[in-house]
Formats: C-alpha cells, structure tokens, sequence
C-alpha cells in the first residue's frame, strides 16, 4: 500500500496513525502526489488530520527520548523521498523498544533517521556561518540561499536572537520560503518572488572580498580543502565568491 | 590611505596567525545591542587555503619597532605600514557582523613606540566597541609582550579570549630569532591571566561575576623555523595544557617571508603535513588521554610523518592490540586508530543492545580501513594479515595519498 500525504510533518504522523489503525505496513509514504507508481500497490490518501497526529506524536512523546524525537523531526526536514517511510519505521520500533530505539544503530530505520538527522543538523550550523546579508537601498537586510534542506524556520532563531535590532529577510530560493524580521518579531511567508529587489549598497560587498582574498596564505593554496568544507553549489549566494 | 588598502595590508600582515576559532564563550545579546556569541563556534567562510574564517584577523598597526627574523612586519623590512583609527575598525567590525560575514575580531598588533603604547591603543579601540558600538559578540586579543599587568588586566575585561604568543618552542630559538624579545615577557602574562581567570570564576560565587576572558587562553607555535624536534613541542603544549591551563594551543608551519642565516631558506615550503601531525597528537593529548611521552621519547622524538600519531603509537605497542570491540572500555577503544570519539560513543551505546558483528560496525558507518587491523568483534580477527608482520606500516602509512588537512579545521574548538 502506498500513503499519499500533502508532505506536511502532521500529515505524516496522520499517515502513520492510519497505518497503526489498518494493521499494515505501507510500502511508501510520500511528500505529496509526486511519487513513482507501483502496479502491485493500492493507493491510500491520507488527509492531513491533526487530531490523529497529535495522537501519535503525544503517544511517543511518552516512549522515546527528547533526542529520538528532535532526530525524527530533523530528518523530516531533510525531506527525503523515503523520510515519511522511515519515521513511520522508527515509531513503531520506539513503541516497542522505549528509549533504547535511540542507541539501536545496527538497525537500518534508526541508521536512516539518525543519518538524515545529522545531515540536517550539519547544514543548518554550515548556514548560520555563510548566510550573506546585502544591504538593500531601503535598508533592509537581504539573505538569499538556496539550502538542500527545508532549514529556514531553524536558522532563523539564531539570527532573531543575534541580529535582532536589523530589519532583515532570508529567503529560500528552492522553496520560495520567506523569513521577515521587522526588528520585533519573525513572520514566514511564501510567494514573495520578484518583489525584492537586489540592488545593495556595494562599500563593505568590496571590502569584505578584498578580505577574503588577501587571508589566504599563497603557499598553502589548497582549494581541495577549501571545497570539502564550502561544495561549490553553495558558493551562487557567497558574496565573496561573486567577483 | 584608502580604507580598502589599510584592510589589505594590515590583513596581509596579520595573517599568519592561524587562531580563528571563535568557540568556548556563550553570551546573549541584550536590548540595543549587536551580537551573540555562540558555545561551539561558528566558521564563516574558508579562504583559498582551506582554513577557516571565522573572526576578521587584523593587526591594529603593522609599524613595528621590533626586527624580530621570522617576521613580515619586522622593522627592516621595507614593506606598506598603515594603522587603522578606532572608529574606522569598529565601523567594519560592526558592518562585517550585520551581513554576517564574521562571528568577530581577532585583534592583534606589532609593537607601535612601545609594547605598553600600543597595548593602550588597542584598549581603547576595544572599549570603543564594546561600550560606543555596543559590539557583544566574540573578541580575540593578542597580548603584546612586555606590556605592564594593568593592561593585561584591563584587556582582558573586554575580551573573550587572550593569547600570548610564544611563536618559537625554545628559549634558544627565540634568542636567535627575535633577540630583543624577553623570554620572560611571554611566560610572565600567561601566568598572570591565568590567576585572573581563576580569581574572576571564584568571584562568581559570592558576588556579580566579571567576566575576564570566558573563552580563556591560547598560544601559537611556530612550526619548523628552528630545529625543534616534535617532542620538544608537544612536551611544552603538555606543560602548557597543564600548568597554564591553556584552552588551545596552536601550531603554524613556517611559511619562509624573511631571507636570514638563522632561517630556513626562503624556498622551503611550509611543512604542512608536520604542522598536521602535530595537531592530531595535540588532539590526542587533550582529548584522547594520550600523554606526550607515550606519543615520543628520546629513542623516537618525532612522529613518522607518513603515519597519523595515533597509528605510530599503535604501531610501537601492538602488545596491547587487538582489542575486544564488545568489552573494551572507552580509553581502550579511543587507543584504537581510527576510532574517533564520536564512534566511541556509538559503539558504547548500540553494544548494550546486543553484541556487534564486523557488519554492524560497518552499517554504522564506522570506518574500519584503518581500525579492522587492531580489533577483534566477539573473538574474531577480521584485519587478514598477522599484525606482526612488517606488513601493517605498508598498509597504514598514507605515502600514496597524501591529504593534507589543516588541523584547525575539523578540530576547532
Ligand atoms: S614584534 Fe611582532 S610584529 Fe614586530 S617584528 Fe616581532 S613578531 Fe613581527
């Protein structure tokens, strides 16, 4: 059986209590109608129900650890065409392990959501060092990123807290996702595209990659290195990469 | 001068320090002002030699009244000299911050007049920042040597870490290569900022703490520019690490700039892959329980540059090897090469739940190229090869490849 879900984190859990619910184990649980069609399997549609997925997440909040639950919701973020498959995975070992699911990294679902986890959680710490503000004409701040993962709402804790007298944006490029930060409070939003204009306030853009080039010491040249920490998708939004 | 060229040289001039590490401070930020600083560290961009930009890393002056042979800056030197106003490095330190380019400053100095001159110049553009720009985040002070205890005090009330250079690892080799320096102008701080930091943790008990150096302090050491073996070097981190309770110590291949009789000569290329060892013994030393006379002695005073420390050692005590994956306690399994911490700790936890087979080592991505050699999983051997046959070094020296990974990088913190 296949689990159509509208890709929400509550969708999922809902996917999960349906699958509880049938006594069965799906053969996927997707983000949305975009899957592969498999001719053995039916088709379950799953609404988006937020009584049952408060159901499930208050049922294991009580089995699992912090952690397991904080690496569940991490990998969602991730999101992998087989994440909703193994959260569903993982539940139904937590509910029957306890705490212990946590440690179980011989068994491939935890492995999976552990890696996913991780992967998130590594890109998120990545983008709250090579996030680029511009200054816009208006005064705004302007951050443009285009991260593998769904990690707006994740980053921008941490520039409410440390930017938090600035007006500023971040938008997800991918995902058409906008943070606003009015110098108060932040509020997301989506299809802003085009009404953001880029033109910025060049000064401190210069001096920022005159910086960057003269740091390097010539006769350590190692872009190799340099590439391993900052892959090179990454560097279309860097300003000192833009010459 | 342009702001755009007193940036580049006094960048240029400074850049051979290799600190930039802007972990071990936790501070939120407060109403109207700019800035938090982060527990772990954050690293903002890494420049074209793979190292790690986190704090923007000037010198406040690069005029200099020292001649100290290794040095750019050194006063025989006809090089640019330019220093910056207070206000015009808060205002980058403050512009850099809000497009988040960097996490903060690392500031440090040549000799301007005199070391107390240029100490109080560098106060007072610290203070501006902090109390004017209302600046909150990460700040890296570089001592001066020889400057009175008062602005070391004062200095480091306004910092978040110290460091005191020590740049060459012997008393012979810092009469040699920077004569006019007082060997004892360097040790004399180290100890002060160390009872500081002691009596200003003491203070929190009973009353309002002030906070002098959270982060604490660091040193550097230069790599290579005297023939200081790496026991003698790891010997004074060890002694450093203890006696003066440092937080890092930091190494940097000498990179040649200065032709001079007492130098290296001015075509040698840095020895990165030696710098690199000597990181990872300095890791083994501070978190891996290693002590410096494990790692060398008399007989073996420096690392084979070709294995990684950890390796060597394993190599000269394969005695103690292999080890049982199931019952080894944590010190054991962190002797292992190629068991870092974090795998450590895994295989602590997944073998509560049952014993661990070679394939589960495997799906939990433990990397066994290295460590198969030296363990066994419930009895068995799974290296292939007798461990005593002279075989082992063939495999585990990396002569093929030769990655070369700044130490800093992965390790910083
Ligand atoms: S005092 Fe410092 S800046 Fe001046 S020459 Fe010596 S090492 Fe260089």
């Amino acid at each position: 059986m296949i689990y159509v879900t509208d890709g929400s984190f509550e969708g999922i859990l809902a996917a999960v209590f349906e699958a509880f619910r049938n006594r069965e184990d799906p053969e996927e649980i997707t983000l949305g109608g975009d899957f592969q069609l498999s001719i053995a399997a039916g088709i379950r549609e799953i609404p988006t129900d937020t009584g049952k997925s408060d159901r499930v997440w208050r049922g294991v909040q009580n089995r699992i650890s912090e952690k397991s639950l904080e690496d569940l919701y991490l990998a969602y973020l991730s999101e992998h065409p087989r994440v909703g498959l193994y959260i569903y995975r993982y539940i139904k070992l937590g509910l029957k392990l306890g705490h212990k699911v946590e440690e179980y990294l011989q068994h491939p679902d935890v492995q999976a959501i552990y890696d996913l986890s991780r992967r998130v959680s590594k890109e998120v710490h990545l983008f709250l060092g090579i996030l680029r503000f511009k200054k816009l004409k208006n005064g705004v701040f302007y951050a443009c990123y285009e991260p593998d993962n769904n990690i707006t709402q994740l980053i921008t804790e941490h520039f409410a807290s440390r930017l938090s007298d600035q007006a500023w944006i971040i938008h997800d490029r991918k995902r058409d996702v906008f943070a606003l930060h009015n110098g108060e409070e932040v509020v997301f939003t989506t299809g802003l595209s085009g009404i953001v204009h880029e033109d910025c306030e060049e000064e401190y853009e210069e001096l920022w990659r005159r910086y960057f080039t003269t740091i390097a010491i010539e006769s350590r040249k190692n872009l190799k290195l340099q590439r391993s920490f900052m892959p090179r998708r990454y560097w279309k939004h860097l300003t000192e990469k833009q010459l | 001068m342009k702001l755009l060229d007193k940036l580049q040289i006094l960048a240029d001039s400074a850049k051979y320090d290799v600190s930039c590490s802007s972990s071990g401070s936790s501070r939120s930020n407060r109403p109207g002002g700019v800035g938090n600083a982060s527990l772990p560290g954050i690293c903002h961009s890494w420049a074209d030699d793979g190292r790690c930009i986190s704090l923007l890393k000037v010198l406040f002056t690069n005029v200099c009244i020292y001649d100290c042979k290794y040095c750019v800056n050194r006063s025989s030197n006809d090089i640019r000299r330019a220093s910056f106003t207070p206000d015009e490095l808060c205002e980058l330190i403050i512009q850099f911050y809000r497009r988040n380019y960097i996490e903060g400053l690392f500031l440090s100095s040549a000799v301007i007049r005199n070391p107390d001159y240029t100490m109080e110049l560098m106060i007072k553009a610290l203070r501006k920042l902090r109390h004017e720009y209302r600046f909150n985040s990460y700040i890296h002070i570089k001592s001066i040597p020889g400057a009175d205890m008062r602005l070391v005090h004062e200095a480091g009330l306004l910092a978040d870490r110290m460091s005191i250079n020590i740049e060459l690892p012997s008393v012979s080799g810092l009469k040699l290569l920077a004569p006019q320096k007082d060997p004892g102008s360097i040790l004399e701080p180290m100890g002060y900022v160390r009872e500081r930091i002691m009596e200003s943790r003491e203070l929190v008990l009973y009353k309002k703490p002030q906070s002098f150096v959270p982060a604490g302090q660091s040193t550097q050491l230069i790599i290579g520019a005297t023939p200081d073996s790496d026991l003698k070097i790891l010997t004074l981190t060890e002694r450093l690490y203890r006696n003066y309770q440092l937080k890092r110590v930091y190494y940097s291949a000498y990179v040649p700039v200065n032709s001079d009789e007492n130098l290296p000569s001015i075509y040698t290329s840095p020895p990165l892959l030696r710098e690199h060892r000597i990181y990872q013994a300095d890791w083994l030393l501070r978190f891996y329980g290693f002590r410096a006379g494990e790692l060398l002695d008399e007989n073996h005073p420096n690392f084979d540059i070709h294995l990684d420390p950890k390796c060597d050692w394993a190599l000269r005590h394969l005695d103690q090897f292999p080890v049982e994956i199931n019952k080894a306690p944590l010190e054991m399994l962190l002797r292992v090469p190629g068991i870092g911490y974090r795998m450590a700790a895994k295989i602590i936890r997944a073998r509560r739940i049952g014993p661990l087979g070679f394939e589960d080592l495997k799906r939990m991505r433990v990397v066994l190229k290295r460590a198969r050699y030296f363990i066994t999983c419930s009895g068995r051997y799974y290296g292939g090869i007798d461990p005593d046959s002279g075989l082992l070094y063939q495999l585990l020296s990396n002569k093929a490849d030769n990655k070369v990974m700044a130490g800093q990088i992965s390790m910083f913190g």
